[in-house]
């Protein structure tokens, strides 16, 4: 296991953020809500946001303990898969644009977690 | 009555575009797009997953890596097969759909009876279970939409 950390914690807060308001909005709304796409935006500003500080961390020596490349593979999937969401809960007027989100932020969480046991 | 087009050539040239183009299928919608999203994460998962095993560790069970691969291909195939308009991609999503329960199901078993060349992580292993067993689920929803949406067979 690993210790709790500062991006670890925001990182799972964002998430279930992002995935409770998009479940809400599955529920509540016919079109893709718009808290629900900020929600999915916020996930992938946070994967930027920790992609650029696992470089400094291991720039700065901090290397990961399991194998580098399976993290920035992890890291580079999860960055790929926000912006699909975002693009396709858009491309269509329905509430499953906001189930997509949903998957998209509970998978995000997932992905982190398998990127936090890889590092530590 | 029809909006006039402006004046505008890429507004035109969009228009003319869309005009072309087939109606969405009825399985690419509604229900259908979480599906079809859940088809496209699997998708990245596996593939990516199964490139990386080949490239870092293939030695270790050559197999099941090249299975794992494969797999992702197959998700690569089922996800834009389902989203498309086009006359066969109904048939191509049944097939890749089908390909999948066998795999799942057939891996499941061999990862319990030859763990050594199976028991190592990958969608299908041990029925999917690294993943929440949704690659176990997953065809058996995705052939019950396909049989739903059966009208489009032929479309």
């Amino acid at each position: 296991m690993f210790a709790m950390n500062g991006f670890f914690i925001a990182g799972a807060v964002i998430c279930a953020l992002a995935l409770l308001v998009a479940v809400v909005a599955t529920i509540i709304r016919k079109h893709p809500d718009d808290w629900a796409l900020i929600g999915a935006a916020a996930t992938e500003l946070f994967l930027i946001v920790y992609g650029v500080g696992a470089g400094i961390r291991q720039a700065a020596g901090n290397a990961v303990q399991g194998d580098p490349l399976e993290f920035w593979g992890y890291l580079i999937t999860a960055l790929i898969m926000p912006p699909l969401a975002f693009f396709w809960a858009v491309s269509e007027k329905s509430r499953w644009s906001n189930a997509v989100l949903a998957a998209s932020a509970a998978v995000t969480f997932i992905m982190l977690f398998r990127m936090e046991q890889i590092w530590h | 009555m029809s909006q006039k087009p402006r004046n505008s050539r890429i507004m035109q040239a969009a228009q003319a575009r869309n005009a072309d183009k087939a109606p969405k299928p009825s399985r690419s919608t509604g229900l259908g797009r979480v599906i079809i999203a859940v088809y496209g994460i699997l998708a990245l998962a596996a593939t990516v997953r199964g490139a990386y095993q080949i490239v870092s560790k293939f030695d270790e069970a050559p197999v099941a890596y090249t299975l794992s691969l494969i797999s992702g291909l197959i998700y690569i195939v089922a996800t834009f097969s389902l989203s498309s308009s086009k006359s066969r991609a109904w048939l191509v999503s049944l097939w890749a759909v089908s390909i999948e329960l066998v795999g799942v199901i057939v891996v499941g078993i061999l990862s319990l009876t030859h763990p050594e060349d199976f028991a190592h992580p990958s969608v299908w292993s041990g029925f999917g279970e690294g993943y929440g067993y949704i690659p176990l689920v997953l065809p058996l929803v995705g052939l019950w939409w396909l049989y739903r949406n059966r009208s489009e067979r032929h479309a």
